[in-house]
């Protein structure tokens, strides 16, 4: 049985590593005899198959291929429906993580309990989301862990560094910042910020837009007009921004499925640098917002880490050098990293301190002592990068004479101004009649290790209580009853 | 309803609020009903384009610190509303984060 396995269940790209017993981390390929499995799942129309990785990318009806499932898990309303069944995410992506328990198992022995890794900005639901995936495809979560920090233990322990590291991880979808310090064998986080959907699909994406440009100049027509077409074009697209990492001039030709004539496409890799330089700029405005949240400036970190299939653009490697003056390191293989750091996590966890990802709080009257005006703000009882696991307490004031019950809306978000968090669950607690308004109410908030919120409302003086965890409703939400029928039905299903 | 007993020192200092559009409450939160509250504005012409400064709520006079400031803030604020479920917030957090790039450009270089 492997003891010690790390999955990286990324946007394009998913892996599995486990300890082996000196101790090193290993990528176990699966049963194609790759080292990573492409993210994406074909349901053929013909056999009862499900296919995961390169022969679901390559070939197939667009109309039955989920790509990029990971961008959808913490959408509780995201379903896909496939021959009258509707799919939610976590059940995709159980889909992806059963090929990967299989295969991996017959070269490294039973897999029963795993850590997986998330983007470290992974909000509530998705997390929620990426356990269940696990449990449907028979694996239990031992823990989750942000894949900035996965990568910096796979690259501490490779590399034996010590010191205050910067992990700049962009991936295929995501970015993610982590600053932390290593001592030995013992790793602390101090910040993580990160960026949903931006990563190489977006750049990819900017891309075909140029091509289609391109296309439309030099024939007068469109490029593509269907799915299975602008899936072809973007693949040729994705090849094009890789070689551009090698090459300063790339050139192409594409063709569209109507007859509508060859155009060339000549590509330099300064004209993609500055079709992307938007995004790469706000990548440098993430990069300086973990600065902040650490308080710290470039010249306190120590090393640069690159992360991620998007940090061999030339340019990412530029930007980073002259902001930190120093030049960034790879970690290893940038695809395979987060899952190797995932094993040695498995193992090491202990040793490992992390913090809050988000400020957890509540929205609340706030009463401004100098200019006498009431304001409805976000009151922060954990403050992002607390330790964790953690659990803080608030006491607010109720406002009114005989209120009856005190809604406590539970908020995710560092903006004072309530417009700009986001409210995701509300606790309401009866309380007796005909108080006068001021009676006391703690608020409490606990972290786990896995990054769930639970939140506490105590009536100080009647001794009322409620604890809720965080929970979402919506048609892609499975509740524990359905998600065990659904599991046993996933067993069951010829996965290749 | 609460008001903080502890925190009003901190909330005094509070930061200033985007020129942008802001996000609609979530329904069913306390925003949601105070909002509900407010007036509804009379249909008017639409207004004309932004520049990305006024997006961004910077004026000439502003010395270079308040503006890398104010665009910390920004982003800050819209990077997380970028990742939103409600399509609309998302496309107005992709006009804002445009926006803030430009600014920075303009006054700070490109990177």
């Amino acid at each position: 049985m492997a003891e010690y396995v790390g999955i990286d269940l990324g946007t394009t790209l998913s892996g599995l590593a486990y300890l082996k017993p000196d101790g090193n981390p290993e990528i176990v390929p699966n049963a194609d005899g790759e080292r990573l499995t492409p993210s994406v799942v074909f349901f053929d129309s013909h056999e009862d198959v499900k296919l995961v990785g390169s022969a679901a990318r390559d070939g197939g009806e667009p109309d039955r291929t989920i790509f990029q499932i990971k961008r959808h898990m913490d959408d509780p309303e995201h379903l896909i429906e496939i021959d009258g069944k509707k799919w939610t995410p976590a059940e995709i992506s159980a889909l992806i993580l059963s090929k990967l328990k299989r295969d991996c198992s017959k070269i490294c022995g039973d897999i029963t309990e795993v850590v997986i890794t998330v983007p470290a900005n992974f909000n509530e639901l998705a997390r929620k989301s990426t356990i269940a995936a696990a449990e449907m495809a028979g694996m239990k979560v031992k823990r989750l862990v942000n894949e900035p920090t996965a990568a910096a233990v796979y690259y501490a322990h490779s590399q034996g560094v010590k010191g205050r590291i910067l992990v700049y991880d962009l991936g295929g979808g995501t970015l993610d910042t982590t600053i932390l310090d290593v001592e030995g064998e013992s790793i602390r986080i101090l910040t993580s910020e990160g960026a949903r959907h931006l990563g190489g699909s977006n750049f990819d994406d900017l891309l075909l837009e140029a091509y289609a440009d391109q296309y439309r100049k030099q024939t007068g027509a469109v490029l593509y007009s269907d799915e299975r077409h602008r899936r072809r074009v973007l693949q040729a697209t994705e090849d094009a921004k890789k070689m551009l990492s090698k090459l300063q001039r790339v050139n192409d030709t594409v063709a569209n499925d109507q007859n509508s004539g060859i155009a060339r496409i000549d590509l330099t890799r300064d004209g993609f640098e500055k079709l992307v330089r938007n995004m790469l700029t706000r990548t440098v405005f993430l990069v300086e917002q973990a600065l902040d949240s650490a308080k710290l400036k470039p010249s306190d970190i120590d090393h640069v880490v690159l992360v991620g299939g998007s940090t061999r653009i030339p340019k990412v490697k530029s930007i980073l050098e002259k902001m930190f003056g120093k030049t960034p390191k790879s970690c290893g293989n940038v695809d395979e990293c987060v899952a190797l750091g995932a094993a040695l996590f498995a193992k090491k966890s202990a040793r490992i301190q992390e913090v809050c990802n988000a400020s957890y709080g509540t929205l609340a009257m706030v009463y401004n002592a100098k200019t006498k005006e009431e304001k409805l703000m976000n009151s922060i009882v954990i403050p992002k990068n607390s330790v964790i696991p953690c659990s803080k307490t608030q006491v607010y004031q109720t406002s009114e004479d005989n209120e009856r019950v005190i809604e406590v809306d539970i908020t995710q978000g560092e903006d004072e101004d309530a417009k700009f968090v986001d409210v995701i669950g509300r606790i309401t607690l009866d309380v007796p009649p005909n108080r006068p308004k001021g009676c006391e109410v703690a608020v409490t908030f606990s972290y786990d290790e896995n990054q769930r919120v639970r939140a506490l409302v105590v009536d100080k003086q009647s001794g009322r209580s409620k604890e809720v965890a965080v929970t979402y409703k919506g048609a892609g939400v499975l509740s524990d009853e359905e998600l065990k029928r659904r599991s046993q039905h996933l067993r069951a299903m010829r996965i290749e | 309803m609460f008001k903080i007993l502890k925190t009003l020192s901190k909330s005094l200092g509070g930061s200033k609020p985007a020129a942008a559009p802001a996000p609609a409450a979530k329904p069913g939160s306390l925003l949601d009903k105070v909002n509900k509250g407010a007036p509804v504005a009379a249909a008017k012409p639409p207004p004309s384009p932004k520049t990305p400064e006024e997006l961004c709520g910077i004026t000439g006079k502003m010395p270079k610190e308040e503006i890398r400031a104010q665009l910390k803030l920004l982003f800050r604020r819209y990077n997380r509303t970028a990742s939103s479920l409600d399509a609309k917030l998302r496309h107005e957090a992709e006009t804002m984060l445009d926006a803030i790039v430009q600014v920075r450009e303009k006054h700070f270089g490109e990177i």
